[in-house]
């Protein structure tokens, strides 16, 4: 029988319009194979076979009953594919844990926009993905489902936060899933685990039922094998929601539409980004420089001058906003069994979220110290304000360039334990990713190549604004030469 | 480098309503000093004429405020339920 699980998005959308299997067969072959090897890559943390099954069955009459009518145009844009959530989005018939025991059992009584928008398009969900413990992380080793593992190398981290929505992608336990991206998550594991993975504008995809971490910095973005699949669930999540105040007002909405590009794009290499990044990361990005060059692109090195200070910014208002963001848990509304007789208000809720795991505590106190009295002028404003510097540089930057490019992530993935018990350490990699959530803009990795022991290396490029078009077609470009796309052996 | 004590730490656990072990007293007294003292960064750079970010130009506007009924059990995630009603600590 034929794997339908390497299938893209595009060839299950087809292969069910022309009848080639149904989508019960494609969704029982991906169940299954989260069976055989889920155990090993640890991606999700629910999976969703009996709904997902039922879904499935249902698109298959609906395409029965259009062909008898003479033709299929009654199934969405996404009909069947099956498509993972990473376990920060909210969804009214699956657990929303954020892989935190203060949200044990949770089941939000709304879906998120972007998951409603892909339940409408008829994609069918198969399960909610792992991740750290609120976002919070580059690993997924801060999980309280254990890590998920490495396709590439089961004893290397998938990157984070959005691990399980990389390495469920990578090992084709889905066809396409979403993450959230709050300083470099979404992108890190794409590029760890060999997939794509876009961080749209913020703004363009409601954040409506994403469980808060840092809002001024985090979007919903989709993760896949291919540019094109990336763009067609972006195609269904993008535009403007009334519960989410922040989405960018889109009046004349169109869909992405792969183009080769008409003119020839100007590519700029962000060289103090290539210089801080271990040697065969850098070899890479250097040949991935070349092959825009023999593809009649403009290729030049450019520079980011305040990118020096984008990290300590990010990591000021991101754990500000941590801070007072999950001061909502008190383990009242939703929460663990925990009683609360006995306590008086204060030191229950202290001892309740007492539990929340190492890295959320660091962040929440480390948060806590930033937004204390009389520091607001020595942290908080200052990193807004570098946000301004960052902002105006790469504003006349892409007055020069259509796209700028980097590596996605200054390192290899690593083995598990290996920066576990240095916060700084870990922090210190994101420095290639959180560019694109200070400024806004939209930022996709696109794999690459290997590095001589076999890990993936990724690319990263960067548009202006709202120039996610833009980045499709050049990613778009840039995997059809580099062929980097492959499947590991489980 | 910012000195932050162990004393700091318990204060800010306090205001942040967390409950710490000694274990993690002492271990958070040296990452988040360490932590702090990489911000510090932001000392380093004059910004006295940058003003702070706008990141949005037009943002979709406030929605109509009218009453949108609510389908399901907004509070059935509550653990401790009883009569119809949620329970908690005491406040005083």
């Amino acid at each position: 029988m034929r794997n339908l699980c390497h299938l893209s998005a595009e060839g299950v959308v087809s292969g069910l319009k022309n009848r080639d299997f149904s989508a019960e067969e494609y969704i029982s072959q991906i169940l299954e194979r989260i069976e055989k090897f889920d155990k090993k890559i640890n991606a999700y943390t629910v999976v969703n076979s009996s709904g997902a099954l039922e879904k499935a069955r249902s698109i298959d009459k609906k395409i029965r009953n259009g062909a008898e009518e003479g033709g299929i145009k009654c199934i969405g844009p996404l009909a069947g594919v099956a498509v993972g959530i990473k376990d920060n989005i909210c969804t009214n018939d699956l657990k929303t844990t954020c892989a935190s025991k203060m949200l044990t059992d949770y089941i939000s009584p709304y879906d998120a926009t972007a998951v409603k928008k892909l339940k409408d398009s008829d994609a069918i969900i198969v399960g909610k993905l792992n991740l750290d413990e609120f976002a919070m992380g580059s690993t997924t080793e801060f999980s309280r489902y254990g890590p998920s593992r490495n396709p590439w190398n089961v004893n290397c981290v998938p990157g984070g936060s959005s691990g399980g929505s990389a390495a469920s992608v990578a090992a084709l336990e889905c066809t396409v899933s979403l993450g959230s991206d709050t300083g470099g998550s979404i992108r890190c594991p794409a590029s760890f685990c060999s997939v794509v993975g876009l961080k749209p504008t913020y703004g363009r995809v409601s954040r409506f039922g994403l469980v808060s971490y840092a809002n001024s910095l985090e979007q919903i973005g989709p993760i896949g094998k291919t540019v094109s699949d990336v763009m067609m669930v972006m195609n269904s999540i993008a535009g403007t929601d009334d519960n989410d105040q922040t989405t960018i007002i889109d009046n004349v909405r169109s869909s992405y539409v792969l183009q080769r590009p008409k003119r020839n794009i100007r590519v700029g290499l962000v060289k103090e980004l290539v210089e801080g990044a271990d040697v065969e990361v850098s070899k890479c990005i250097y040949s991935a420089l070349d092959l825009f060059s023999s593809s009649d692109c403009k290729c030049e090195e450019t520079s980011i001058k305040s990118v020096e200070y984008a990290l300590a910014s990010y990591y000021t208002i991101a754990m500000a906003e941590a801070s007072s963001n999950l001061a909502r848990y008190d383990n009242i509304r939703y929460g663990f069994e925990l009683s609360p007789d006995s306590y008086e208000w204060n030191k229950y809720v202290e001892k309740a979220r007492g539990s929340f795991g190492e890295e959320v505590k660091r962040r929440i106190i480390a948060g806590s110290y930033i937004l204390s009295s009389g520091y607001y002028g020595k942290y908080y404003l200052k990193a807004q304000k570098i946000r301004t510097v960052l902002k105006q540089e790469l504003s006349s930057l892409y007055k020069k360039y259509d796209v700028l490019i980097a590596p996605t992530m200054p390192i290899l993935p690593f083995k598990f334990g290996e920066k576990i018990n240095d916060p700084l350490k870990i922090y210190m990699i994101d420095i290639d990713t959180v560019i694109a959530n200070l400024t806004g803009i939209p930022a996709i990795s696109v794999p690459a190549g290997y590095s001589s022991s076999g890990l993936p290396i990724g690319l990263q490029i960067m548009a202006d604004e709202l120039q996610e078009q833009t980045l499709f077609n050049v990613a778009s470009l840039f995997e059809s030469i580099a062929k980097a796309q492959r499947t590991p052996d489980l | 480098m910012s000195m932050i004590s162990k004393d700091e730490i318990r204060h800010l656990g306090w205001l942040s309503r967390l409950e710490l072990t000694d274990e993690e007293l002492t271990k958070y007294e040296f990452q988040i000093r360490e932590i702090i003292g990489y911000l510090d960064k932001l000392d380093t750079i004059s910004l006295e004429e940058v003003e702070t970010v706008r990141l949005r130009r037009e943002v979709s506007g406030l929605r109509q405020d009218c009453v949108e009924p609510f389908e399901g059990d907004a509070l059935e995630s509550a653990k401790n339920r009883k009569d119809g009603f949620i329970k908690g600590p005491r406040i005083i």
